[in-house]
């Protein structure tokens, strides 16, 4: 495929439409972010809450999401460059994380023909039909809240029986079965990665992963022996984009 | 104030907020599906109908489990209207429930009353809007950097975008749970080393890789290994 082509399927995922929408929807969520906290405040002081205690919430949830929030720009600027800036932001200021995103958009990428998720091989259509599938996949939280939030929270609004019982049981599976899942997902490309070195010489893709391991290996060594905890906003993204720096740095010592 | 009246207001308030919450959600979800559309009709570039459901199954497979143990955990931490907004606005277990957790931590309120309820939907909604800011500032000042953020010689680091996640999530989820890790690991590289036609089946190697993974997690976890 052509720089043409690729530059066409650039104009594409970097449009003035998709940015008029995207800020559109996000402007929507701000405002509604906004309305379910002045009420929140409102209900909190007619219940009788120090005001002091509303705004210390407000003031440490803000300084809180400043440092998360820029490693999810440097999500948006991972991303941006095999699905646009805008159609990036969107996914990662609504709904996504990094993590998803990417995932679903490469096996929707297979799903339609594609080799992965490269820019060379992308068009507009690839571009929507990833995006809609992207679109879809995450909505199930959604679908539960809208559905089952109502009904299941009352569970727990009611006096809770055989307390006695309950003390001493252990944890359920759910939180392991979910370290599970992306242990299977992580198994699954990283074999992939693996296969793809024996048997046709890749060495790219598996090298950029050993890269991304060692540099995530460093953060955690930092935020749990040296308890800098600030550097875990951090980790996957700068394990990222320090890989990905590795593997154009690669590409001209090994080729593709 | 008196409890009975305290309690009122707080039902008054949770309805209210399942009424905008179910609405924002609807209208939330509408515009994000008619994106593609809209931009599939604008460049004559509709969605795949065989491409889009090949994806999607294999999508929700994976994530809609994981997005139904995330509303059983999360939800109940966050309350009503925390769990409205925080679903809605997405990195819910990197950002959102330590942000309640901390907020909720440092205002020293008790988790189940309504003033918990009404601290986290506060924290949540600031995080949403804190974030939306700082990206769009972010983006504003990306968007002069596209032409280099484009050029030919960065290709392969967009290329590796994927082996980029997966090597450092891997390690993250490796160390985590090794006696998980060791059987799907080896059996996934056996496998696309016997049968390289695998190599690009990614996606549908995720299948047989999370089920062992969670058959493997589940046995450990009643016997108590992990």
């Amino acid at each position: 495929m052509g720089e043409k082509s690729v530059e066409s399927y650039r104009q594409i995922a970097n449009s003035g439409l998709l940015y008029l929408v995207v800020g559109m929807a996000l402007l929507f969520i701000v405002i509604m972010s906004l309305v379910f906290l002045v009420r929140s405040y409102r209900t909190g002081m007619k219940i009788g809450m120090d005001k002091k205690i509303l705004n210390r919430a407000i003031l440490s949830s803000a300084t809180f999401t400043v440092l998360p929030s820029i490693s999810i720009l440097l999500g948006v600027i991972a991303l941006s460059g095999t699905l646009g800036i805008p159609f990036s932001w969107l996914r990662l200021s609504v709904i996504g994380a990094l993590q998803y995103e990417l995932n679903v958009a490469s096996i929707a990428a297979e799903s339609i023909g594609l080799s992965g998720l490269r820019v060379g091989e992308m068009n507009g259509q690839a571009f929507t039909t990833i995006g809609l599938v992207m679109t879809f996949g995450i909505l199930g939280s959604l679908i539960c809240c809208i559905f089952f939030l109502g009904r299941y929270l009352k569970r727990f609004q009611k006096p809770k029986k055989n307390t006695e019982k309950e003390e001493g049981k252990k944890p359920g599976f759910g939180v392991h079965a979910t370290t599970a899942m992306f242990i299977g997902l992580c198994s699954a490309y990283i074999g992939a990665y693996v296969g793809d070195v024996v048997r046709n010489q890749n060495y790219l893709p598996l090298l950029t992963a050993a890269v991304a391991a060692v540099v995530m290996a460093a953060f955690e060594y930092f935020t749990n022996k040296k308890n800098l905890k600030m550097l875990d906003n951090f980790s996957v993204a700068g394990s990222m984009l320090i890989a990905m720096t590795a593997a154009v740095f690669l590409h001209k010592m090994i080729g593709g | 104030m008196e409890q009975k009246e305290k309690s009122l207001i707080f039902e008054k308030f949770n309805r209210s907020m399942h009424i905008l919450g179910k609405a924002t959600l609807t209208i939330s979800i509408i515009l994000l599906v008619c994106i593609p559309f809209l931009v599939g009709i604008v460049y004559d570039s509709m969605p795949d109908t065989g491409g889009f459901l090949a994806g999607f199954g294999k999508v929700a497979i994976i994530y809609y489990p994981v997005a139904i143990v995330e509303f059983l955990i999360y939800t109940p931490m966050l309350g009503v209207g925390g769990s409205y907004l925080t679903f809605l606005t997405g990195n819910v277990t990197n950002m959102k429930i330590p942000c309640v957790m901390n907020a909720k931590d440092i205002t020293g309120v008790v988790d189940g009353t309504p003033e918990s309820e009404i601290i986290s939907t506060i924290s949540v909604a600031t995080s949403a809007i804190v974030t939306t800011l700082v990206v769009a500032v972010g983006v504003l000042l990306i968007t002069p950097l596209q032409p280099v953020l484009e050029n030919p010689v960065l290709l392969p680091a967009f290329d590796n975008v994927v082996p980029a996640l997966f090597g450092a999530l891997g390690l993250k989820y490796f160390a985590k749970q090794i006696k998980i890790t060791v059987v799907p690991l080896a059996a996934m590289i056996l496998l696309c080393v016997c049968v390289p036609a695998m190599i690009s089946q990614t996606s549908l190697l995720i299948i047989p890789a999370g089920a062992l993974a969670i058959g493997i997690g589940y046995i450990l976890w009643r016997k108590d290994k992990i």
